[in-house]
């Protein structure tokens, strides 16, 4: 096409891993050493469920490499003050110079201690989306190992933007991080709020375009008809945060309109709580030698221990024991007589018995009749009783589950959903079974690249979790980060890799403002040095004008920037990173991870230098490494990636050994290189050694993995566990304990948060929660009557394309994007046109955009796709997109028991008279 | 030229189309006047000057036109590449016949042959018919591509050519003929008709919401100063009032301009592009078919429900 | 007698525009300049509403209105059923983007780039003056067709041969292939669907099919 024949034309195999939902494959085609186009990898075809594809992210890669837009060398701040008004005055630096730059802040912190006098790390470090940092930062996660503790608290939105109950509870009851259906093998999905065919990458879309023509059934529940909704069978336009309410009188109809009879009952019986008996109190009744809980054997009419070999358990019913002991918090001991113990199921039964499709209908603005139709469909199409073979192995086939979006597994009433829907599969068996509910990876437990290594029995006949301590001696009463993780969220633990980033980050920025009267801890600091990697809190938090602002009263920040952006406006030193096209990394693939991501294929991918890096652009594992020799740590910093750290497996095991020898100060090329013949080696158990030179050329490297990997149900029948459902004993017990342990601190600033600890959720106002919020700002309800919800977008996902113009060019063949969604009608009655330039304002602040008008949107609810309103990156601030988060509030009222909030807000909206843009 | 984004909700409906300008209306404004005026001009054969003016005007006219074309057009240098396709195209047509216009028109003021003059005018005629063909010819734009903008085209083309002529021979010496101006009330009748003979036919037919908007909304103003006003002027004048000449030259005046103001809202503003159909919207693996659409059309021929 | 065409089905597509970027990848178009884009539909009302996402671009008609119109022959139909353009003969007269139905083509007449005047490197070495000021569109990446034709390779099979865009398509919506073959997916497919081909009533015989259900 072009008038000169290029010289040479090479199309280099490597991966995306833009959103949660990778890594995909894609080659890129370099013409005389200039990245042109993004193809699909079409030698991973039969190894990746998406046939080597990428979504439509990777085709603005090459202009994410050549944007004119980039930081390109080095940068340092000449301008002492910091603000949105204030210019940073970037001048560029050498390597050098900023290397020790950061260096210096690095071991001036060492110097003073790891740890500050509060006890907070010193050194704080933010990652952006989702985990996706994490495939792009080489040995970055080695260096972090090597230094000792780091506060990941300030959050870039994880905890906020990520489906954090869901997180927290999936991984709890089934090592599900991630949750989805066995799409696969679905017939009947009912998707509230998840909006796959978005998020869910190549895989999700591919499989369920494939279902549909199969004929599977989705039902979308969602206040706006989004483009997962429009390719479902059927859309219910939900009012915004009442989904508790629908998914209660789904398992209403299942349980009281159907009964127990057509449920799973070997399911219920075997591999839930079921059967375990309630005492009057609440707590498990136990037997008093072994401390086990009590079921009712319906062999001998006896209560026995729940794991008693040849015994019957009652599923449903009361029954009256002898003698039996029940452990409170603290391992309180009391001892009961004649008690009636209810079966868990029982007293599920009866606790849903109030939540009827007529009572939810005047919640959720779904009518009685749908609710209960879809209750029946769900039930039909689990089809309890059939089977299906799977590598010589038969297993239950339950086609049917619930999926949750963002907003309804986050924030308040994220527990009752979580809990709803895992009760819902389990109901019917469908839990961890083909076709079902499936987790996908697990981040708070390890192992964290096989959710079965990381079941093991546990206590109560269910698999083993590691709560962060509530006892008097062991809970954590002065924080060890700056979002109190360990000290206020118990379920997120602190052994998973993720435990302390999925802290409440938000009360890590709110409380370098105002803290609760009652705060009896010592006063939070600010770290001395914060790394920021891959990530906008200024963009992608709330309230981001007042974030901005506390971001610059950070004494020190190094940014790895790609562009000026309105997070590190406010830095130190800016560090130009090789981007994607431009830098080398081994990552794992396949197996199960995030999402829809589960594969009949495990193995590693590599992603390589395709093209040479712009400018003075360099490696991050480069730079990770000459960090490490600045701070003397070359040996820890080697050590960790010896041990598997940053790479895909150890560089030393049985029968091979490539570990590295600091001393010699190996550059990235022998680091990965012993990566790649690692990996491989461990893969192909000893049978096959690749070298970095390998998958430059072949890109990946794939073993075969059974579809049983897929479900964790055999594992647990392998291991006699139970699911911990639907009964949350351990978290009444839980919460009460830390109640405890904060009373005891005299704090009550969480007591509300400490009311979602209940072992059978109810039904609380959620949406009330926002507005009740608003009323105590000394707003008014009446001049903010819509809620304001955001989507995501497949083209900008969280934002992180924002600056590169193809997305937004391709972007604006869908409708929203770059606006404000609202339904047309009444958008006429506020006189407000299509294209109009609109004011959308909160109690806190307003932001702007043009009127998108749809039908497809509920009349009380407006909708911003992604995160935009940037003021500082290079062409998404000339976008004049609006955004939620600058004007949504963080709010200790609007923060739920996980610490996490969601993406809802109160507002009025306008036309922005005069205002044209 | 940045060519601006559009929104994901203009996609989905007709749009108006932007690639012919003001330029190309040009041409079908002036073109289409200065064909009917060679013919006219031939036709009446008044004093020699009144015709050799006529015939200079006429051929500025489609001159003006080509050259604005010209200057739209994104590859001028190679404007002769117009003349490979005559089997089928129009416009090849309409080049060929536009260097017929200019030999014959410029041969004919130069000698004032009527023979000349009178080849020119035949001439001018198959320019305009040429011009209609290349609007109808367009698949794209339903408002074109309508049969009866054809007749419309010629029809306002005869009239604005016959309004010039009188123009003409109103500031010529000799007054303005009996027949002459009979023949212009004629031609605005005719207009009249074929005018409301194509705004019926496109809504029996259906065309985009936009352009059917567009084209009602000029019906009271073309009708009057186009028609009404022009007749009547041209009524009085014939009836006797003083002023004669002036009438008659308003009256010309008011042919040419109406017909100008409803090609160059045919050609821009009405001219919206025939946008999409769904004759079906998918299953989405259960349940029924959505019925079918045609966004930005009321009336959706060849759309038949789902 | 070859007939390329291309079936779209639409149960499949969700709208990510993969394919629109996919193509002004692998077709180099400046900004704004989209040669296939996915539409975005919306048909009801409050509550019942439907979305539907439609992919458009050149229908490679086998009665091609553009060609029929170009007065330089620039615009011509192939014996393989694409629809082709010559940058060398076309004057940018703007007749075959009037002519056409699908509003598939478009002029650029003056050079842009993504972020301004001057070209990135990756622009800077695709870009063509020869595709200023004349007319464009969809070519079913003809290149690949040609290179088919050289190798032997079957388009809509071989990725090689094939659009950039039903390669890129994540949800499997597009195939592509010669309709006279009844053994081609394409073929295949459409046997086994209920389709429908757009505004053939115009009479232009589009080769775009789209698949809205199972037969």
């Amino acid at each position: 096409m072009a008038a000169v024949q290029p010289k040479s034309v090479k199309h280099v195999p490597t991966l995306c891993y833009n959103c949660v939902s990778g890594p995909d494959f894609m080659t890129v085609k370099v013409v005389d050493g200039v990245a042109t186009e993004i193809e699909p990898n079409f030698a991973a075809a039969e190894v990746h469920p998406a046939k080597g594809k990428v979504c439509v992210k990777a085709y603005g890669l090459v202009q994410k490499t050549y944007n004119p837009n980039r930081i390109l060398t080095p940068m340092k701040r000449t301008n002492p003050k910091k603000g949105r008004n204030e210019d940073p005055g970037f001048v560029p630096i050498s390597w050098d110079e900023a290397l020790d730059l950061v260096a210096g802040k690095l071991n001036a912190a060492r110097a003073k201690g790891l740890v500050d006098e509060a006890g907070l790390p010193r050194v704080a470090v933010s990652l952006g989306h989702g985990g996706t940092p994490s495939n792009y930062m080489g040995t970055f996660p080695a260096f972090l190992a090597a230094w000792g503790p780091v506060d990941f608290s300030f959050g870039s939105g994880q905890g906020v933007k990520c489906v954090h109950s869901e997180h927290l509870y999936g991984e709890f009851w089934h090592r599900g991080f991630t949750v989805a259906s066995d799409t696969p093998n679905a017939r009947y999905v009912i998707a509230v709020g998840a909006n796959v065919e978005v998020t869910g990458g190549p895989c999700a879309v591919i499989r369920h375009a494939d279902a549909r023509i199969r004929g599977y059934k989705r039902v979308q529940v969602e206040p706006s008809l989004t483009a997962t909704g429009a390719c479902s069978a059927e859309w219910v336009p939900i009012r915004p945060k009442t989904d508790p309410a629908f998914l209660f009188a789904l398992i209403h109809v299942l349980m009281h309109e159907n009964g127990l009879g057509k449920l799973d009952i070997p399911f219920l019986r075997d591999r839930t709580a079921s059967p375990y008996l309630i005492a009057p109190d609440g707590l498990y009744l136990r037997d008093p030698q072994s401390g086990k809980p009590l079921v009712w054997d319906e062999v001998s009419g006896t209560a026995v221990p729940h794991d008693t070999a040849g015994a019957q358990p009652a599923v449903a019913g009361a029954y009256r024991l002898a003698h039996a002991v029940v452990v409170d918090a603290d391992k309180e001991r009391r001892e009961y007589s004649d008690v009636e113990g209810k079966t868990a199921y029982e007293m599920l039964l009866q606790h849903i018995a109030k939540y009827t499709p007529e009572w939810a209908e005047t919640i959720c603005d779904v009518k009685a009749a749908t609710i209960r139709r879809i209750a029946n469909e769900y039930l039909e199409a689990a089809s309890i009783g059939e089977t299906i073979e799977i590598d010589g192995k038969t297993l239950s086939l339950r086609p049917v589950a619930v999926t949750l979006g963002k907003s309804v597994n986050n924030g308040w009433g994220a527990y009752e959903c979580c809990w709803a829907r895992t009760v819902l599969a389990a109901l019917v068996g469908a839990l961890e079974n083909p076709g079902g509910l499936v987790g996908t990876t697990v981040r708070l437990n390890k192992s964290r690249d096989n959710r079965h290594l990381s079941v093991a029995p546990g206590e109560d006949g269910f698999m083993v979790q590691y709560f962060n301590p509530t006892s008097k001696e062991e809970w954590q009463s002065t924080p060890s980060t700056r979002n109190l993780h360990q000290t206020l969220v118990p379920i997120v633990g602190h052994n998973g890799a993720w435990s302390q980033a999925l802290g409440p980050t938000q009360l890590a920025w709110m409380f370098q403002g105002e803290r609760p009267d009652d705060w009896s801890m010592p006063m939070p600091t600010l770290p001395d040095v914060w790394i920021v990697y891959r990530s906008n809190p200024s963009i992608s938090f709330w309230d981001t004008r007042h974030l901005a602002e506390v971001a610059a009263r950070f004494p020190f920040m190094a940014c790895v920037a790609y562009t000026v952006d309105e997070t590190n406006y406010m830095a130190d030193v800016l560090l130009p990173e090789a981007t994607d096209l431009e830098s080398t990394q081994m990552i794992r693939m396949g197996g199960t991870k995030y999402m829809e991501q589960f594969w009949d294929y495990k193995g590693v991918v590599l992603r390589q230098k395709a093209v040479e890096p712009q400018g003075e652009a360099r490696d991050f594992t480069w730079i990770t490494t000459e960090l490490a020799r600045r701070t003397g740590l070359l040996d820890p910093y080697f050590g960790a990636i010896n041990k598997g750290i940053s790479g895909v497996s150890p560089l030393k095991g049985e029968g091979y050994d490539f570990s590295l020898d600091p001393a010699s100060e190996p550059a990235p090329e022998q680091i990965w290189d012993a990566v790649c013949r690692a990996a491989s080696v461990t893969l192909s158990e000893g049978r096959e050694e690749h070298d970095l030179e390998w998958f430059r050329e072949n890109g990946f490297f794939a073993v075969p993995m059974s579809r049983l990997e897929w479900y964790l149900t055999p594992t647990m029948e392998k291991l006699g566990l139970r699911y911990e459902l639907p009964y949350q004993e351990r978290l009444l017990r839980a919460g009460r304990e830390l109640g405890r342990r904060l009373h005891e601190k005299k704090m009550n600033w969480w007591d509300e948060q400490l009311s979602e600890y209940t072992a059978l959720p109810e039904w609380h106002d959620v949406p009330g929660r926002w507005i009740r919020n608003l009323e105590k700002s000394g707003a008014k309800l009446e001049d903010f009557p819509f809620w304001l919800l955001t989507t995501k977008s497949m083209q900008y996902h969280a934002g992180g394309n924002a600056a590169i113009e193809v997305m937004h060019e391709v972007a604006q063949n869908l409708r929203g994007h770059a606006g404000v969604i609202m339904n047309a009608k009444t958008a006429a009655g506020l006189g407000i046109a299509e294209g109009d330039r609109v004011e959308v304002r909160s109690h806190i602040g307003a932001t702007y955009g043009k009127a998108s008008l749809m039908q497809g949107i509920r009349p009380d609810t407006l909708v911003i796709i992604g995160q935009f309103d940037h003021w500082a990156t290079p062409f998404a601030k000339t976008m004049d997109a609006p955004s939620l988060n600058t004007i949504a509030p963080m709010s200790l009222d609007l923060t739920d028991a996980t610490g996490s909030g969601a993406d809802i807000v109160r507002v009025g909206v306008r036309r922005a008279e005069g205002m044209a843009a | 030229m940045k060519k601006p984004l559009l929104r994901a909700s203009s996609l989905a409906s007709p749009k108006q189309q932007h690639n012919w300008d003001w330029r190309a209306a040009t041409n079908f404004i002036a073109g289409g006047a200065g064909g009917g005026l060679l013919l006219w001009a031939a036709v009446v054969n008044a004093s020699a000057d009144a015709t050799r003016m006529a015939i200079l005007l006429g051929l500025i006219l489609i001159g003006s036109g080509l050259t604005c074309v010209w200057f739209e057009i994104g590859r001028p240098w190679r404007a002769l590449n117009v003349y490979r396709h005559f089997a089928t195209s129009w416009m090849t047509r309409e080049a060929v016949v536009a260097l017929g216009v200019f030999v014959a028109g410029g041969l004919a003021f130069l000698t004032g042959a009527s023979a000349l003059s009178f080849l020119a005018g035949i001439l001018g005629l198959t320019f305009l018919y040429s011009q209609a063909r290349i609007l109808a010819a367009n698949k794209g734009i339903p408002a074109w591509r309508h049969p009866r903008s054809i007749s419309l085209m010629i029809a306002t083309g005869l009239a604005e050519g016959a309004g010039f002529l009188v123009c003409v021979l109103s500031l010529s010496s000799t007054p303005v003929a009996f027949p002459v101006l009979a023949g212009l009330i004629a031609l605005i009748v005719v207009r009249a008709y074929f005018w409301k003979s194509y705004l019926g036919g496109l809504v029996a037919d259906g065309a985009p919401d936009a352009t059917l908007k567009v084209l009602s909304g000029i019906a009271p103003r073309l009708l009057v100063v186009g028609h009404v006003l022009p007749a009547l002027a041209v009524v009085a004048a014939m009836a006797g009032m003083p002023g004669r000449a002036g009438l008659s030259f308003a009256a010309g005046i008011m042919v040419v301009a109406g017909g100008w103001f409803l090609k160059f809202t045919l050609v821009r503003r009405a001219a919206f592009t025939q946008g999409l159909a769904l004759l079906h919207l998918p299953v989405r693996g259960q349940g029924t078919a959505g019925a079918a659409a045609k966004p930005g059309w009321k009336v959706a021929p060849g759309v038949k429900a789902g | 007698m070859k007939r390329y065409v291309m079936s779209i089905d639409l149960r499949r597509c969700v709208g990510c525009q993969t394919c629109t970027a996919a193509c002004k990848g692998a077709n180099a178009t400046p900004p704004g300049i989209q040669w296939r884009r996915v539409l975005d539909i919306e048909t009801g009302e409050f509550p019942d509403v439907r979305r539907t996402f439609l992919p458009m671009a050149c229908m490679h008609c086998a009665n091609p209105p553009c060609e029929k119109v170009c007065p330089t022959r620039a615009t011509t139909k192939r014996a393989d059923g694409l629809v082709a353009i010559d940058y060398d003969l076309c004057i940018g007269c703007a007749n075959c983007v009037m002519a056409c139905p699908y509003d598939a083509r478009s002029i650029v007449h003056e050079a842009h780039f993504a972020y301004g005047d001057t070209p990135m490197a990756s622009e800077a070495a695709r870009f063509d003056p020869d595709r200023i000021g004349v007319s464009m569109k969809c070519t079913f990446c003809v290149d690949r067709i040609d290179l088919a034709a050289r190798t032997g390779q079957i388009p809509g099979v071989d990725p090689e041969v094939t659009p950039a865009c039903v390669n890129s398509c994540i949800s499997g919506a597009m195939e592509f292939g010669d309709i006279e073959d009844p053994e081609s997916s394409v073929s295949r497919l459409l046997a086994q669907t209920q389709h429908y081909r757009m505004h053939e009533e115009l009479g232009t015989e589009p080769g775009v099919y789209y698949i809205w259900d199972q037969s």
